[in-house]
């Protein structure tokens, strides 16, 4: 019983993070109908930037995402602007490729500067789980859980009570509507845009203490990323969310109680079932 | 015998009853009208009949074979033809080749199935268009080229899914002369459209579909008249 | 492309060589050439004429790889048999990916394509019995085989060439094949716009299988010559994203639905990866990135699809 609360428990706490980067990823989809193949490797870069700002300037990586939050979203603002918009007329395809492109520019970037060894933030309340019940917590990772769902609150008033959230949800319900009620679409996009990689980056900066780090780590995290929208509905951040923790658990209980070596096929194997069988997400909200 | 014969056909999208127990026949060398107001489910009945939704009951025979549950190539080739109320051309390929395409599915050459396109080309009056991308043609053109690609497969029966939608009155004019023409060369046609103009000149019957049931079933002028049909489109006086 | 340059450019493919047969390194060049090739044409097929952006072919190049090592290595076929037999199990591995991944359309395909493709790669790093897990499969020596009197020196480059140009050459012809055949209108019909397709007569379903298996078969093809050529495989070696996507960026590049594209994707990313590789280790994949990029933005019909218009346009 106790290994199972303890698997809950853990899943939960990761899930949020997965939760708070396939927020990032569902919203951009929402808004400009992209899949961005890249997101992956914009949290690794929020990662890599709690790494440094720990090792160079022994800022905490807690306390170093006021710093890097508001750089992702301009750096997310300036991709959108300058590399994405002038091909998105091009079609879904050759924006996808486009992505896949951008992804291994960033990782690959990365590599060649930080090379490929595996790093890890060492902190010193890291050491000593708490343990709530005979629970094991890792403190970072509570921080780290609390944190993502402080994020993800502001997001939500941000997104049902401020003008630019209501364009944004707008915009992602109907484009052509909105345009024509005096959104401007291709502003709001580029807001979605900085927001998604903002989000990105913040659940990088939260995750770095808790996972070893590499420069190809998008990769995998990309992947998982379109398990989790894709289970929660392309589209919806509430889907996401839920997604996101949903694949926390089943990872966390399909490594105790299946094996630990397949444990990242479960994942697919689900996703491919959602594909085929409920393409909009299992509580059927997302667009297809 | 009737060409087409549509019994007791049923649609449901969950808890919605798109198309309920639609019953009507189609007789050779016919052009029969089906109108209705916006949301009826006239496009609904065109995609069931063609395969691209499954009914959820109900039959549909060509002449008397049925293609309930044939995917729309099968239907197709079973004489079934149709055009798209938003049209769906190949946009990057040439006005040629989008009818060629058609063309094979009864010509196995290239050569001959370029000539059989060209025919129909003509008829629509696309022939000196042939070069050109999909894509760059005007609305109307690529109306006129959807319903080319349509008679390629040397269809039986002939869909048309609201042809005159956003022409002006004289393409009007020239779409009517052209539906007239493809019966008079033998293919049967059901018209789904909303220019009333174009309905009462050229059909000889009218289904009218409201809410996905039919509420009238007859000549032109009778059903317009029809006060069923009235309250449809316009709704109940308020006393 | 004219009848007269292709023949040429033929003959200079299959005779310079053996002028060369010194320098096993530009061998190795063009083996690495051929083979990205073959890779790229294959998913060409798919992906460029059909328009079905699949991520993970990777797949079938990894079965074709594993099937050709194991028949060896336990049933003792002999690698070159043992190759068209990768081929045609990607070939039957490509029937339940199809089934499943064709139901979707447009990016849903693709990011489908990609989770099958994981799934078999850690199937292949779990399923030890079968594939010797994360250790990979090692051939030692390849069997002794004589032709025409003279026994096949295999620690040359050369046999392995002239194997891949075949395949390789192989593969063009079935993309011309395409380019000419009512399969190939019909996908780029599937490519345009699918229902349209489907409503004027096109059995889509079929034409997506087919062009899967064929694509398949090739891409199992060029595994099997890696597995023949490497002498080992291992599941990061043969079943990584990266690869699939390195196919795709061949396709992309070179000019999707052309014979030629391939080629110059190949010889382009060859070049780069060469370049780069001696001095920077792993920089080559930034140019690939970027380059893919600069393709998308600028050149959208690939390089030989942009020379083809410049050309045509200038006449």
């Amino acid at each position: 019983m106790e290994t199972f609360v303890q698997s809950v428990v853990s899943g939960v706490l990761t899930g949020s993070l997965y939760a708070m980067i396939g927020v990032g990823l569902t919203v951009v989809f929402g808004v400009m109908r992209i899949i961005n193949l890249a997101h992956g490797d914009l949290v690794m870069l929020g990662m890599f930037g709690a790494f440094w700002a720990h090792a160079l300037l022994r800022i905490d990586p807690f306390v170093s995402i006021v710093l890097w939050v508001p750089l992702m979203f301009l750096a997310g603002m300036l991709i959108y602007r300058f590399l994405l918009k002038p091909i998105i007329p091009g079609g879904e395809l050759n924006t996808l490729l486009y992505t896949a492109g951008l992804s291994l520019l960033i990782a690959n970037i990365a590599l060649f500067a930080w090379t490929g060894d595996y790093r890890t933030i060492k902190l010193r309340y890291g050491l000593t789980p708490l343990r709530p019940f005979g629970i094991a917590v890792p403190i970072p990772l509570a921080i780290a859980f609390l944190l993502a769902i402080i994020i993800t609150a502001c997001l939500y008033l941000f997104l049902a009570r401020t003008d630019p959230g209501r364009a944004i949800r707008a915009t992602s319900q109907n484009p052509e509507a909105a345009a024509l009620m005096g959104i401007d679409v291709d502003r709001i996009s580029m807001l979605t845009f900085g927001l998604g990689s903002a989000l990105a980056g913040a659940a990088g900066v939260l995750l770095a203490p808790s996972l070893y780090l590499y420069p190809t780590v998008g990769e995998l995290l990309v992947a998982k990323c379109f398990v989790i929208v894709v289970l929660g509905g392309l589209g919806s951040v509430s889907g996401a969310i839920a997604g996101g923790i949903l694949l926390g658990l089943v990872e966390s209980l399909g490594a105790v109680y299946i094996s630990v070596a397949y444990k990242d096929t479960i994942g697919f194997v689900i996703f491919l079932l959602v594909l085929l069988f409920r393409p909009s997400g299992l509580f059927g909200v997302g667009r297809t | 015998m009737a060409l087409l014969s549509v019994t007791d056909l049923t649609r449901n999208f969950g808890g919605l009853r798109a198309v309920s127990r639609f019953s009507f026949e189609v007789a050779p060398g016919e052009i029969l009208g089906l109108i209705g107001p916006n949301g009826a489910g006239k496009t609904t009945v065109f995609n069931l009949i063609t395969g691209f939704l499954p009914p959820s009951g109900g039959h549909i025979t060509l002449e008397g074979r049925s293609v309930v549950g044939l995917r729309p190539h099968v239907v197709t080739r079973r004489g079934i033809a149709r055009t798209f109320q938003v049209v769906k051309p190949f946009p990057k390929l040439s006005v040629r080749e989008n009818v060629t395409l058609a063309a094979f599915s009864h010509e196995a050459s290239r050569p001959r199935a370029e000539s059989l396109a060209a025919q129909m080309l003509e008829r629509v009056g696309l022939r000196d268009r042939l070069a050109v991308p999909a894509a760059d043609l005007t609305l109307g053109e690529q109306k006129r080229l959807e319903i080319a690609r349509a008679l390629a497969t040397r269809p039986r029966l002939l869909l048309l899914d609201e042809p005159m939608g956003g022409l002006n009155p004289r393409e009007v004019d020239g779409a009517c002369a052209l539906v007239g023409q493809i019966r008079a060369d033998g293919t049967t046609v059901i018209l789904v459209e909303h220019v009333m103009k174009a309905i009462m000149r050229i059909s000889d019957r009218v289904v009218v579909i409201h809410h996905g049931e039919k509420i009238a079933d007859g000549a032109p002028g009778r059903v317009v008249q029809d006060p069923r049909v009235i309250a449809a489109y316009l709704g109940t006086p308020v006393a | 492309m004219n009848r007269t340059a292709a023949v040429l450019a033929l003959l200079l493919l299959v005779l310079a060589p053996p002028l060369v047969a010194s320098n096993q390194f530009l061998l190795h060049l063009g083996i690495t050439v051929l083979l990205w090739t073959l890779l790229g044409a294959a998913w060409n097929m798919l992906g460029g004429f059909a328009g079905q952006v699949s991520f993970g072919h990777a797949t079938f190049f990894g079965v074709g790889a594993y099937t050709t090592l194991i028949l060896y290595l336990k049933a003792g076929l002999a690698p070159w048999y043992g190759m068209v037999l990768g081929g045609l199990a990607a070939v039957l591995v490509s029937l339940p990916i199809g089934l499943i991944c064709f139901r979707l359309r447009g990016p849903y395909f693709s990011l489908s394509t990609l989770a099958v493709a994981e799934i078999v790669r850690l199937v292949a790093l779990n399923w030890e019995a079968l594939t010797n897990g994360p250790v990979g499969l090692l051939i030692t020596t390849l069997p002794r085989v004589a032709l025409s009197g003279r026994t096949i020196n295999w620690e040359s480059k050369l046999p392995f060439y002239y194997i891949i140009a075949v395949l390789a050459l192989g593969a063009m012809l079935a993309t011309y094949w395409l380019t000419r055949a009512r399969l190939g209108a019909y996908l780029l019909a599937i490519r345009e716009d699918e229902d349209a397709a489907e409503s004027i007569g096109i059995a889509t379903v079929r034409a997506k299988v087919l062009t899967l298996a064929l694509s398949a078969f090739f891409a199992g093809l060029g595994g099997g010559f890696y597995g023949l050529y490497y002498r080992y495989v291992d599941p990061d070696a043969v079943f990584p994203i990266a690869l699939s996507v390195e196919m795709v960026f061949i396709a992309v590049v070179g000019g999707l639905a052309t014979v030629t594209g391939p080629v110059i994707g190949a010889i382009f990313l060859t070049s780069i990866g060469e370049t780069f590789r001696e001095r920077f280790l792993v920089g080559h994949l930034i140019f690939y990135g970027l380059f893919m990029m600069l393709v998308i933005r600028y050149l959208p019909e690939g390089i030989w699809g942009g020379a083809r218009r410049a050309w045509a346009g200038r006449r």
